[in-house]
């Protein structure tokens, strides 16, 4: 791997006298990345367990403490387990030191290629930045007519609708189906829409996904969009083994550690 | 309660006045904004008082010009003495809550408001990726277990669209193809280009020197990129600004269903603004900092979800010229406390009632702190102070003798501004009244002397690169 090429422009958030630079830190976190499994490459038992960490990195100069010695604003925990052979079942942790805001996220999708989500979940926040608001629970529902509701403090309120058959996601469950996606190696000109529930709160109820390239450096890796109304684009990169190493918009959400396994 | 409602004043950053979907604008979707428009009264000739986060939330917090306040620009300290909005309310019978984006600097928020959420690491000028979703949900938390017996002013701080800022800073650096040539989006998928992309290049010295010249005084890295675009990456930018806007509004959109479901929903005062617009391409620029109608026309909308306050609805008004200044007193007049007589700002509420007042004749704006503009029914006179030969950090005004460049633009046959009708001596008698007016105004304003270290070093700065400028290139 050659560290001195520039990286691909979708995630080269390189900016003046930031120290240290974003490219070195990128290029550090993947290139240490450890990879655990509790079952051996050639075995036939199926995954049924996935733990990853990604740690986040700002995009940009502003957001993040500029007099620390690292970039890293916090942590996404994606971990999730195939129950009963029915279902993923997800349990997520996104810390961003920035907000101040911890979340934790539970919820369940089918095991298809969109990963599906199903009927119910739960967000839970705190805030650790001081001020007056400290913690918020939401407890989410999906009806039987494709409606979202959603429960917060004892007050209900509707979320949208999801329109057009559009298979409904979320954004945590698409560090499984973009790998899903780049396994069938259908690249140029591959787009299709799909419905999803940012952070279990807010619908996008039609939004883009397709391929945008594939590169060599700083590791083979094939890129994904996704934007939709309300969505700025979002790239994600994925391995020659169906991980996702690297996804930015805002931030940059760098693999730092993988487990995978039987639950 | 005291009888008087709650105040909920939502807002947005760099949000122009034309970027909601209520208004005709085919190419975002704002529904939530469009209910607030739905269920109040929408002001068309609405201006921010200076086209820059801090100087016109200065204003929004103490009913001013920033000629007044200490804040003409960014790096600007308000002035200690002057009374803030939060100060004012809660010695009359209001909690005072601030939720998101403050900047004004010179001013501890903790000091006048109880602070909701205001980030880890205080919420400076951008970051609305951190801190919009959690200002929500601050508000949400809010909304859900406000039980005081006091009526509230709650004040929402949006960022975005302000990212787009982080989107421009984005291509200083490297090289980012155009949506076409990444392969995401199809030429039909974009907005034109706006139909004042070509301009007129007769501006001001101050103008060009902030925004125009290699060297420009502010974001020249973003001038030398854009430099290199092409027409898709102009208009690339404008579908990026169009859905930073629906992002927003999607959060605006959360905060509303919530307080529908609340008992404050009827007797809440809902008001929506903006502090400046984004010129998203107009006259090949980008951000804000300019006195076109881009940068300085923003949405002002008074809203009710229910009819316990006298609200007009679903009504566009185009007769008033209103402003940042006006903020302060419409929220005196609906908490039923008598505005400071050194406020420059007129209450909206008869205005949102329907009645027809007597009211200004045109909208002030400063800007850059030497730059100013008169806005009329027929036209937009834009001109300049020269800086001062010795700098007394006095915000410049009204000097007749002291003035610079004009552009003056038809605003009847040339709602875009792409022809300088200045140079023309038929004008003569349009530039007179404006400048009549200009000074009329300044004459009225309560100046201060700028004494904080850093703007005073900003002046002096800038201020020697506007006279090289007029020395060697007018």
């Amino acid at each position: 791997m050659n560290d001195n090429m520039p990286l691909h422009w979708s995630f080269n958030y390189n900016h003046g006298a930031q120290k240290p630079q974003f490219a070195n830190h990128l290029l550090k976190l993947l290139n240490e990345n450890k990879i655990n499994k509790s079952i051996d490459d050639n075995s036939e038992e199926p995954i049924t367990y996935i733990k990853q960490v990604y740690e986040i990195l700002p995009n940009y100069w502003k957001g993040y403490n500029r007099t620390s010695d690292t970039l890293s604003i916090g942590n996404l925990v994606i971990e999730r387990n195939y129950e009963k052979g029915q279902f993923w079942n997800y349990n997520v942790q996104y810390q961003n030191d920035t907000s101040g805001e911890d979340l934790r996220f539970n919820f369940h999708c089918r095991d298809d290629i969109y990963r599906t989500l199903l009927e119910s979940w739960q967000v839970d926040v705190e805030n650790h930045s001081g001020d007056g608001y400290s913690k918020l629970l939401m407890n989410g529902v999906l009806n039987s007519d494709e409606e979202i509701q959603l429960r917060i403090n004892d007050i209900e309120i509707e979320a949208g609708t999801v329109e057009n058959s559009l298979p409904l996601t979320c954004n945590w469950a698409l560090y499984d189906v973009i790998p899903t996606i780049a396994n069938f190696k259908i690249h140029s000109g591959f787009s299709t829409e799909i419905a999803l529930l940012e952070d279990l709160e807010h619908l996008r109820p039609k939004c883009n996904l397709g391929y945008l390239d594939s590169i060599e450096h700083p590791f083979p890796l094939d890129g994904y969009f996704l934007y939709g109304e309300g969505l700025l684009p979002s790239y994600w990169w994925v391995d020659t083994v169906q991980t996702v190493l690297v996804s930015t918009v805002f931030e940059t959400l760098v693999l730092k550690e993988i487990t995978r396994g039987v639950s | 309660m005291n009888g008087h409602p709650n105040i909920l004043f939502i807002n947005t950053d760099q949000q122009s006045w034309d970027a909601i979907s209520a208004y005709g604008n085919p190419y975002l979707n704002t529904p939530n904004i469009d209910l607030l428009h739905q269920n109040g009264t929408s002001f068309k000739k609405s201006y921010c008082t200076d086209p820059v986060c801090a100087a016109a939330r200065s204003s929004w917090a103490t009913g001013l010009y920033t000629s007044e306040t200490g804040v003409p620009f960014n790096g600007g300290q308000l002035h200690a003495d002057i009374l803030d909005i939060g100060q004012l309310l809660s010695r009359n019978g209001y909690r005072v809550f601030h939720c998101g984006k403050w900047h004004v600097p010179g001013r501890n928020v903790r000091d006048s408001f109880e602070v909701l959420y205001y980030g880890n690491q205080n919420i400076g000028a951008g970051g609305a990726a951190y801190y919009d979703s959690a200002s929500t949900h601050a508000v949400t938390d809010f909304l859900t277990n406000y039980d005081s017996p006091d009526p509230f002013y709650l004040q929402i701080g949006y960022i975005d669209p302000h990212d787009v800022c982080e989107y421009l800073h984005n291509h200083e650096e490297k090289h980012i193809p155009n949506p076409l040539e990444q392969g995401i989006l199809t030429e039909d998928d974009l907005p034109p280009l706006p139909e004042n992309f070509n301009y007129d290049e007769r501006e001001t010295v101050l103008h060009r020197v902030c925004r125009r010249v290699d060297d420009a005084l502010i974001h020249a890295p973003i001038l030398k990129a854009v430099r290199n675009w092409d027409e898709y990456h102009w208009r690339y930018l404008r579908w990026n600004y169009y859905r930073f806007i629906e992002k927003v509004d999607a959060e605006i959109g959360r905060v509303l269903s919530i307080l529908k479901q609340t008992p404050f929903w009827d007797n809440t005062v809902i008001i929506f603004s903006a502090d400046h617009g984004e010129a998203c391409g107009s006259h090949q620029m980008f951000q804000k900092f300019a006195l076109y109608e881009e940068s300085v026309r923003v949405p002002l909308i008074i809203s009710c979800l229910g009819e316990g306050v006298d609200i007009k609805k679903r009504h566009l008004d185009d007769n008033y010229f209103v402003s940042g200044v006006d903020l302060f007193p419409t929220v005196c007049d609906y908490a039923g406390i008598d505005t400071p007589e050194s406020c420059q700002g007129m209450s909206l509420r008869p205005l949102a009632e329907g009645k027809d007042i007597p009211w200004r004749e045109y909208a002030y704006i400063e800007s850059n702190y030497w730059g100013r503009s008169i806005v009329t029914d027929n036209y937009k006179y834009i001109t300049e102070y020269k800086p001062k030969e010795y700098e007394d950090f006095l915000p410049p005004g009204p000097d007749s003798e002291q003035l610079g460049l004009i552009q003056l633009f038809d605003r009847i046959s040339d709602p875009w501004e792409t022809k300088n009708i200045a140079v023309s001596s038929d004008y003569q008698d349009v530039i007179d009244s404006c400048r009549e007016k200009l000074l009329n105004q300044e004459s009225q304003l309560n100046r201060q002397q700028i004494g904080h270290p850093n703007p005073k070093r900003t002046i002096t700065n800038w201020g020697n690169r506007i006279r090289q400028y007029w020395e060697h290139e007018i």
